[in-house]
């Protein structure tokens, strides 16, 4: 950052948090689907960008940099998350669409749900490569610069999820 | 058509997520409250001595001063050695002093031959 003072480096923090919050919760939103954890993870995000400004690269956009936290705080999350769920034996594993079911801040269908649930058998990548294809409409280059995954493997990835989806879909009709 | 087009006229691709009321109209100050502070380095003028200006032609002269002296003993000994290798060279023995060296020697034809074999 070329600002020298604390005041006009948080000045120019708040600017590129205004502009890339919204995005970004919808991102890991999708990815852990209850929005508490998301705002959690979101507010991680930006206290890592902020405490490691200065070894952003400006050769890439602020916003790759961005996303490439927040995924790294998701995917950890989501580690935790899973760990203190196979070793707590008192609470038993929920399902995705029974979580969903009892969350306020869901207002999908039942086939919405359906797919937020066959959406949450992928494996984590997989997930992540069809949430930003399907949802967020990104471009493949867009998603290959922010995972560092080649735009051939990306789209194999994400027709690979795409079939395995259809398969769910196929099981319960 | 598109494998994925069949989940999408299924579902659609509307994220079914809702936030609490007003959440994105705080959401900047809520996250610029939660940074910590952030303590920026100023940078130290930097302070340089007498000495440390001279240090650089103090190391030059030492190292010019290093290489004179590797070329200078360098050169000596080659010079030594065609010193040797000229005398050797020069030594030059007449045929009238080496026979009448070994007509005052004492020595016969057998210890002569063996003296050359020896040498050899």
């Amino acid at each position: 950052m070329l600002h020298k003072d604390e005041q006009s480096r948080r000045r120019a923090f708040e600017s590129i948090v205004q502009a890339n919050s919204e995005q970004l919760y919808w991102h890991i939103r999708q990815m852990v689907l209850n929005h508490d954890d998301a705002n959690d993870i979101l507010q991680n995000t930006f206290i890592k960008a902020w405490t490691n400004i200065d070894s952003f690269q400006a050769n890439s956009k602020i916003s790759t940099w961005l996303y490439r936290i927040a995924i790294n705080e998701t995917l950890t999350f989501i580690n935790k998350q899973r760990n203190i769920t196979s070793i707590d034996i008192d609470d038993p594993d929920i399902g995705v669409g029974d979580r969903l079911e009892s969350d306020p801040y869901f207002d999908g269908n039942e086939t919405e749900r359906q797919l937020q649930e066959a959406i949450a058998t992928l494996p984590e990548k997989q997930r992540m490569v069809f949430n930003m294809k399907y949802f967020e409409e990104m471009k493949y280059e867009e998603i290959s610069d922010i995972l560092g995954t080649s735009v051939g493997a990306l789209k194999a990835s994400f027709h690979l999820a795409v079939k395995k989806i259809e398969e769910f879909f196929n099981k319960i009709d | 058509m598109k494998k994925e087009d069949n989940i999408l006229s299924k579902c659609g691709n509307r994220m079914p997520f809702t936030v609490p009321e007003g959440y994105f109209d705080n959401l900047t100050e809520n996250i610029m409250a939660a940074l910590p502070e952030q303590t920026v380095q100023k940078k130290q003028p930097r302070i340089i001595t007498p000495w440390k200006r001279v240090m650089p032609y103090i190391y030059a002269a030492a190292a010019f001063i290093g290489v004179l002296f590797f070329v200078r003993v360098a050169s000596y000994e080659t010079t030594d050695m065609d010193h040797s290798l000229a005398q050797e060279e020069d030594v030059y023995y007449s045929d009238e002093y080496i026979d009448s060296f070994f007509e005052t020697a004492m020595i016969d034809d057998y210890t002569l031959y063996y003296s050359f074999i020896d040498f050899n």
